[in-house]
């Protein structure tokens, strides 16, 4: 028996998404490996020097019709019979339908113990249209979670959309899957190794993620600075009445008129900071998160918001509403807003007040799609038996919504790395190598529905060991 | 007991099949990649080469009389050749599905081959025409197992087996099961139908009493199974040792299974015709030899370069077939 597994890649993509067209470029390009192709039965492709081999999809469902649990009982079969050819293949490629969701799949090698020793899934690539994604995601479930299975995600035909459209629609798609490599491509055009034998599940790679992906996100989108007077001010929002707008950050994520909730409700914090430097808005900009999570005080138009860690759902008629905000200590105040869409103004003393400071969040909440990704990252030491009881918690409880998992952590009385990969509830976990001289910092990414960042950051701070 | 080697072939690939004729005198091993040798009991001399399927051979099968061997492949045909001639004489094509499962009906009367492939059945005449064809199985069809006085033709697919009639085709009964079957195997005495499954478990029915029985707590999913003649001891794989239960009487719910170690997984187990010893099969290559009623069960142990893909046992018993992984076949003695 071979011992080396071979590495299966899983192609997903909506029908027209130029999956086709990938798979035909594999087959027919010179690349030396000897491959076998899985195609769903509708299948088109038709190449003579490659196995092609056509499947019914046929899930063997576990526990109770679980989805996730299921397994693809004709990989099993077909798979199985591939293993007895004395020429070894190279690769496998599993064409899955634009419906099918690919956890089964996935599943498969992980759970049959046949599969396991045999093969490796190496990654999941997903072909999307970029013409036509968007409408995908504003309509379905089903093109959400391509995008959030995936190792490697290409953003096909390029040419039929503008820069700035394709900009918007990859900090879409990055808000649903931080961590898939992304690549545009115009026919499918990608040289083949960044799609096969990528290593997309390797335990070793999982930690490959972009650090920009891993900011923090939210419960707010855009925040401001104003130093205020002692006094009453006017706090407007929206477009009322004629004024400048001095407040219009437009996103360049292609969603703006995506309005989050009830489009006649603001959500606003305002705050005093001690001074402008980084640290102290750092500060205070963390001290306004749990606020956002804190029963709000509904105010009509007119109602007076007084500075401090209160939340203040600001009642807009047509999107506008004036304010009263009663400043009694002078000095710098910061104004969050839960929706950054909604041009907001202070007035003092009938005179515009610019902001001295102001930033866009990456806000958690409030993505149609209800997809997002969960990054943490965070030095020291955890605790072994509080993380497992936490990771297999969650696990059991949340398994259904956490599509992919990926980690390095820092455990303590371990010399090595715990490295982990992990697909709905199933996961797999190794000591790899020694920490050495690198820092001990813990790294885990969660791709899934409607993740609550607040609770798995603070879930995992409660596995840092005393 | 003494083992002796009697003889030894090579394939060009993996063996995927071995049969004996039903006289004991050819034994025909199919390789993956196609061809099927028919080898001489005697001294191994290979008597026919038969150039099998397209893409891949997947099956044989004797036919009653020893004049007829038929074939089942990855080119969706089910072929019937001459053995004593080493002449392919008919073919049917049941499709593009690969035909995964052939076996002839027991029990005399017409000879009739029924053959699987996809989620189609039919049954077949000794001249390749088709006989009976069936609608389609829900899924794929994983397992087929004739009635041992040939009754009835057992089929597996994910979701349940159903049981048709020898004669008219006519549906007997389905029994449902919602998991993946990988293996079939009635008890001699038509007592027990089994099922291996990929949950892992084995599941037994009673069809005559309308019992059924789950034996759980396998390793990995159950692919092999085996009765032994006298229909009390099932021989199953599904982890590093083999797993014998007690079936006689109510069946083996509540006793305790005979396990049988291997130190790798087990990938093969068969009793004998008509005498009581079992060979088992491990994915290191060892292949041994018990008499699981005794309490110091094993008889001898053989080791082999390759693991076993094939167990099979001449009519007599005396000799003990093996295919491999790489391609060799084995024929060892088995004297008492």
């Amino acid at each position: 028996m071979d011992t080396n597994p071979i590495p299966v890649t899983v192609l997903t993509g909506f029908l027209g998404s130029g999956k086709t067209t990938l798979l035909n470029r594999i087959l027919s390009e010179r690349h030396g490996r000897k491959l076998a192709v899985i195609e769903n039965e509708f299948g088109e492709v038709g190449v003579d020097n490659q196995l092609v081999i056509q499947s019914e999809e046929e899930l063997f469902e576990m526990n109770n019709g679980c989805i996730c649990c299921s397994v693809r009982g004709d990989l099993i079969r077909i798979l199985g019979r591939l293993l007895k050819r004395k020429d070894r293949l190279d690769g496998i490629l599993i064409e899955t339908t634009g419906l099918a969701n690919p956890a089964p799949v996935a599943q498969t090698f992980f759970t049959d113990d046949e599969m396991r020793r045999n093969f490796r899934l190496d990654a999941i690539v997903t072909v999307v249209d970029a013409k036509h994604v968007a409408s995908h995601l504003d309509s379905g479930d089903e093109s959400v979670k391509q995008l959030a299975f995936a190792d490697v995600i290409l953003l096909n035909k390029t040419d039929l959309v503008a820069g700035a459209e394709l900009d918007a629609l990859e900090s879409r798609i990055r808000g649903i899957n931080a961590v898939a490599t992304l690549q545009r491509t115009l026919n499918c055009d990608v040289p083949l190794d960044r799609v096969l034998d990528v290593g997309g599940f390797s335990l070793g790679r999982a930690t490959e993620i972009d650090p920009k992906f891993l900011e923090p996100e939210y419960p707010f989108e855009w925040a401001g600075a104003y130093r205020l007077p002692a006094g009453t001010h006017d706090l407007v929002i929206g477009h009322g009445d004629g004024e400048a707008h001095d407040h219009d950050h437009g996103h360049a994520d292609g969603h703006h008129h995506h309005h989050h909730g009830n489009e006649n409700e603001l959500d606003v914090v305002v705050m005093p900071v001690p001074s402008l430097d980084e640290a102290a808005i750092a500060a205070v900009r963390d001290s306004a998160v749990p606020v956002f999570s804190d029963r709000e005080n509904r105010l009509e138009g007119g109602g007076r918001i007084i500075p401090g860690a209160a939340l203040n759902r600001l009642h807009l008629s047509g999107g506008s509403g004036s304010f009263k905000l009663e400043v009694t200590e002078p000095g710098h105040f910061l104004v969050f807003e839960g929706c950054g869409e909604e041009p907001l103004h202070i007035l003092s003393g009938g005179d515009t007040v610019r902001p001295s400071w102001q930033a866009d969040f990456h806000a958690a909440h409030g993505h149609s799609e209800g997809v997002s990704s969960v990054g943490i990252q965070q030095a020291g030491e955890l605790d072994g038996k509080l993380l497992n009881d936490w990771i297999s918690g969650l696990l059991r409880t949340k398994g259904n919504d956490i599509y992919r998992m990926k980690g390095v952590l820092s455990v303590k009385g371990a010399a090595r790395r715990l490295v982990f990969q992990g697909i709905h509830m199933l996961f797999d976990a190794k000591f790899d190598r020694d920490w050495g001289t690198e820092p001990r910092m813990n790294t885990l990414v969660f791709i899934g529905r409607n993740l609550d960042r607040a609770a798995l950051n603070e879930a995992f701070r409660g596995c840092l060991s005393a | 007991m003494q083992l002796t080697k009697h003889w030894a072939g090579q394939l060009d690939d993996y063996v995927i099949d071995l049969a004996w004729s039903p006289d004991g005198s050819i034994l025909a091993a199919a390789s993956a990649s196609g061809p099927v040798t028919l080898f001489s009991s005697g001294d191994g001399a290979r008597r026919h080469e038969l150039p099998g399927h397209e893409g891949g051979t997947n099956a044989v099968a004797w036919g009653p009389g020893g004049s007829v061997l038929a074939t089942g492949g990855q080119d969706g045909a089910v072929k019937i050749w001459d053995a004593a001639a080493g002449q392919h004489v008919a073919s049917a094509s049941l499709g593009r599905s690969w035909v995964e499962h052939l076996a002839w009906r027991p029990g005399g009367g017409a000879p009739t081959l029924a053959a699987g492939a996809g989620r189609k059945l039919a049954y077949l005449n000794p001249d390749a025409t088709v006989r009976l064809e069936f609608r389609d199985a829900p899924k794929t069809i994983t397992a087929l197992a004739w009635h041992p006085q040939g009754g009835c033709a057992a089929v597996a697919y994910f979701g349940g087996v159903c049981l048709w009639d020898g004669d008219d085709g006519g549906a007997q009964k389905e029994y449902p099961y919602g998991n993946g079957i990988h293996a079939l195997a009635w008890s001699p005495d038509a007592r027990w139908l089994v099922s291996g499954n990929q949950d892992p478990s084995v599941h037994l029915w009673m069809p005559e009493r309308d019992v059924e029985l789950q034996m759980s707590g396998y390793q990995t999913k159950v692919r092999h199974l085996s009765f032994d003649p006298s229909s009390r001891w099932l021989a199953t794989s599904g982890g590093a040792e083999a797993c014998i239960w007690d079936c006689s009487g109510d069946g083996p719910e509540g006793r305790e299974p005979v396990m049988l170690a291997h130190v790798a997984p087990v990938c093969g187990v068969g009793f004998q015709r008509v005498h009581s010893l079992l060979a088992t099969a491990s994915e290191d290559g060892v292949v041994k030899l018990w008499s699981p009623e005794r309490r110091q069960p094993m008889r001898a142990t053989v080791g082999m370069p390759a693991a076993a893909t094939r167990l099979a046992w001449s009519p007599d018993d005396r000799l003990l077939a093996i295919g491999s992984e790489k391609g060799f076949v084995y024929v060892l003695r088995c004297d008492p």
